[in-house]
């Protein structure tokens, strides 16, 4: 989109320039379009005749094998079905774009919240029909939850097969809140670390003793992941110790609906106070919003780094690499940290079934019989099996009709995680498939998924046992609020809502986006004193650039929501 | 009266069909010229119909008559919004500050290395000088991200070593730092290679002008005055025209890679504006308007570059 203008005949040393400027600026052009449909043969004679389905997702999948690996073998086998598939790098919304204008579109496609776009420009089909006739596992699957895939209130098509979410889940793993390395808890003693005041005295008394590693390298008392859209991470903390259920960046009334940018609220001012205050007293890592996520990692993988507040699937690729090295008192348990002892942890707010995020069938999508019919089969008991357990007598056994994952397995999936996934392909497919939560029991009345009670013990290294013993649980999520002690929201996770890109939603919410994302680093950085002119600053930038009308759109598509959900 | 005419009319018709004789003589040539006319046709002049989006409310998936028109709506759009001279400001201070930088030092290392007298010497300097060209700039942003880092990097560790700071450097979260960062990136990757280009060009003078002012007893710094710079003056000049052509399209990578949420308001520019309000919004028409005025300006520079050296030096490119 960049037409070049010049073309001139100059001597033939300056020809020279010309040429590699030009190379240069194609490279910038954006030749990465989705070169999707290769010519397949694409009539359907019987069902398992090979064919290779296109398929771009906006979530990165590091291990991806192109289908190469063992369960991948295997699903090309039970289906005829290859997958040539593209996952984004850096930000996928701009893929997504590019996608939906040049009409280049990929067989299959996981655009998440950016479905919308794809919805505008006709580039996905209505799947209802083909859910209903093709898709008997599917259907069985999500049952009256059917309803909640729908797009929205005014055009009730369903347009992407929700394979984000878990269906009927009961998690069991804690992978958020604040973290923690074991050796800095065991130093402590094990206090109990409940507010944002128990974390810090933590990391400071640790860091007082131990400055520096056996190498001279200083310790790292809290390091955060501000590259890019990683400052969801960052700021996400904000609602989380504020006791705001996760919607993304809005904090929505329970009783009301009312959608207020969570920025907003005075509670979460303190807690971008406390960041302040830590960055003060150099607990904080200076370069928290200047390194690139690659340094991040690099970072937490050298052991350095004693706290985070960062999801583990972002910092989980350093974990395993602490894991490989043998130093399992550097990786990290999960604390509930909230402002103060008056707000609940919301990592366990259920969510309900929020239909969202997913998979859809393109309108240039050469067989869509056979596209429902292959994520059929991954929805069903046996394609299920294969991703989250592997193949029987590889890499599991049933004995006694219990389903066990054999030992050396086992120690690979803890150790060696990266090439293990990519060999044997378990895990991998997860997001392509409808699939049931944690601790949902399958025909044979073994788990559906790895991550039950007994596996989870058997996972951890001894000095998280430790930990754990300490703290008198068998698993970090007993030190959250559960389930239970949280209301239903009526409306799912908001932030799975896709809204039309011309939304005065989404053109605000971009504008705000880049309020925020400048002014939270800069309020965080600042001087202590600073802090709260920095702060009204910012509130005002958000007021003058309309914040209000944006809360007020997203209010109603909360509620167009509820009304569409009630709807059977 | 008459008889000029006619003159002028003869002379016209002599010139038109020696032109085509010419053109006959030389047919070979333009024939291999053809896959490359058809290429920059294809590649630069086609993709211009695309312009068209500017002037509509594009939306993907409809025929181009169905679109609307809104005319100069989106073009007003983008002067009204005050971020947009914002970023306007960016990407022109650090693209004349490239351009400067970018000419003066490649002219003056390719001297220098000329001067050098041991063969293998000069080439070992010339080889290590021109590999970072090589280097893609996600590798070079991450190389200066970590030389300049607050832990370990390089350059803070010498600044503490010689006591001449006492607490290392924020560089990569402060703003007004952030120009300073891209040109010195800019020109550790790129001078070695651009030097090349002065290099062939000094290797054309011819050995006779220095000997004849060594005769006259002019020492090295002399003949590199008198003879070596007027040497490579029309190319020098050629480069810098284009460059100058190509000042507000000097593409985002580095800003992109080496940028943050901290020194957003320096290291925006015009490319990374296009990317984030058009194409990542889904505002096609906006983001085709953006590169309209990009593209606008560009040419608009070119031209009263060229023009200006075409007045006072005699070279130009067109």
């Amino acid at each position: 989109m960049k037409p070049e203008k010049k073309k001139f005949v100059v001597s033939s040393l300056v020809a020279l320039t010309i040429a590699s400027t030009l190379a240069g600026c194609s490279g910038n052009n954006g030749s990465t379009a989705g070169e999707g449909s290769n010519a397949e043969d694409s009539s359907s004679g019987t069902d398992l005749k090979p064919i290779t389905l296109t398929y771009f997702s906006e979530d990165g999948s590091t291990n991806w094998n192109n289908m190469k690996d063992e369960v991948g073998k295997i699903i090309t086998e039970k289906t005829g079905v290859t997958l040539d598939a593209e996952f984004a790098v850096g930000d996928p919304v701009q893929k997504i774009s590019l996608i939906a204008a040049t009409g280049n579109y990929p067989d299959l496609l996981a655009a998440k919240a950016d479905v919308g776009k794809l919805v505008d420009a006709g580039a996905v089909i209505d799947l209802t029909d083909l859910i209903d006739k093709y898709a008997p596992n599917i259907k069985k699957m999500l049952g009256d939850k059917l309803v909640r895939t729908k797009y929205s209130l005014d055009d009730e098509a369903i347009y992407a097969i929700p394979t984000w979410s878990a269906v009927d889940e009961k998690k069991m793993k804690a992978d958020g809140g604040f973290e923690l390395q074991h050796r800095v808890v065991k130093e402590a003693g094990y206090p109990e670390i409940k507010t944002v005041k128990d974390y810090e005295k933590v990391i400071q008394d640790y860091i007082d003793k131990h400055p520096t590693d056996e190498n001279g390298n200083k310790n790292i008392g809290l390091s955060l992941n501000g590259d890019d859209w990683h400052m969801y991470q960052v700021t996400n903390s904000g609602f989380q110790t504020t006791g705001g259920p996760d919607d993304g960046e809005y904090y929505i009334d329970q009783e009301t609906h009312q959608a207020t940018y969570h920025f907003r609220r005075p509670e979460e001012k303190e807690y971008f106070r406390w960041l302040n205050h830590m960055n003060d007293i150099g607990l904080l890592d200076p370069e928290s919003f200047v390194q690139k996520t690659d340094q991040f990692k690099a970072k937490v993988a050298s052991g350095r780094v004693l706290g985070l507040a960062d999801p583990e699937w972002d910092y989980g690729d350093a974990q395993n690499a602490l894991k490989a090295a043998g130093k399992f008192d550097q990786t990290y348990g999960h604390y509930p940290v909230t402002m103060s002892k008056e707000y609940k942890d919301t990592s366990f707010w259920p969510a309900g079934f929020d239909g969202g995020y997913g998979i859809s069938i393109s309108s240039k999508c050469k067989d869509p019989v056979r596209a429902i019919q292959f994520l059929d089969f991954l929805a069903s008991e046996e394609g299920q099996i294969f991703n989250n357990w592997g193949i029987e007598g590889k890499h599991y056994t049933m004995e006694n009709g219990k389903r066990e994952v054999i030992p050396a397995v086992q120690q690979r999936m803890d150790n060696d995680n990266a090439a293990f996934q990519k060999e044997s392909g378990v895990g991998l497919y997860w997001n392509m498939m409808v699939h049931y939560g944690d601790g949902i029991k399958d025909s044979t009345g073994n788990y559906f998924t790895r991550s039950f009670p007994e596996q989870l013990t058997a996972s951890y290294s001894e000095p998280e046992k430790e930990a754990l013993k300490a703290y008198g649980v068998d698993h970090w999520k007993e030190l959250f609020p559960s389930e239970e002690e949280f209301k239903p929201r009526a409306y799912g996770a908001a932030y799975t809502m896709s809204l039309a890109s011309d939304d005065p939603a989404v053109i605000l919410g971009a504008k705000m986006k880049d309020i925020t994302w400048k002014r939270i680093p800069e309020a965080v950085m600042a001087k202590p004193d600073q802090f709260d002119k920095i702060w009204d600053a910012y509130m005002k930038d958000l007021d003058k650039a309309g914040v209000k009308e944006m809360e007020e759109a997203y209010t109603k598509h909360v509620q167009n929501r509820i009304k569409l959900w009630s709807s059977k | 009266m008459k008889t000029i005419t006619l003159g002028t009319e003869n002379a016209y018709k002599k010139r038109r069909k020696s032109a085509w004789k010419q053109l006959k003589n030389q047919k070979y040539l333009y024939y291999m010229s053809i896959p490359f006319v058809l290429w920059v046709f294809v590649f630069q002049y086609l993709p211009l119909w695309g312009w068209t989006m500017a002037f509509q409310k594009y939306k993907p998936g409809i025929g181009f008559f169905d679109q609307k028109w809104v005319g100069f709506e989106h073009f007003r759009t983008l002067f009204r919004d005050e971020h947009f001279y914002q970023v306007l400001r960016n990407t022109l201070a650090m693209s004349f500050m490239g351009l400067i930088a970018g000419f003066i030092v490649p002219v003056i290392f390719a001297l220098l290395l000329n001067e050098v007298r041991v063969q293998s010497m000069k080439r070992f300097v010339q080889t290590v000088s021109y590999l970072p060209h090589f280097v893609s700039w996600v590798v070079a942003a991450g190389i200066v991200s970590k030389m300049l880092s607050t832990d370990g990097g390089v350059i803070n560790d010498i600044l503490l070593g010689l006591n001449i700071v006492d607490q290392p450097v924020q560089f990569m979260a402060q703003g007004h730092l952030f120009w300073g960062i891209v040109t010195g990136a800019d020109i550790w990757k790129e001078t070695g290679w651009n030097a090349i280009i002065y290099l062939a060009a000094i290797s054309g003078i011819g050995p006779e002008l220095y000997e004849a002012a060594r005769v006259d007893g002019a020492s090295r710094l002399r003949q590199m005055w008198h003879i070596t710079l007027p040497g490579i003056r029309p190319t020098i000049i050629v480069l810098l025209i284009m460059s100058i052509g190509h000042l507000l399209g000097t593409g985002f990578e580095k800003q992109f890679l080496l940028g943050n949420h901290l020194v957003i308001d320096y290291s925006e520019v015009l490319d990374l504006y296009a990317l984030n309000y058009g194409l990542a919004m889904g505002r096609y028409s906006f983001g085709t308007a953006i590169n309209i005025f990009n593209s606008v300006i560009s040419l608009m520079l070119l031209f009263a570059a060229n023009g200006v050296f075409k007045r006072f030096t005699n070279e130009s490119i067109m």
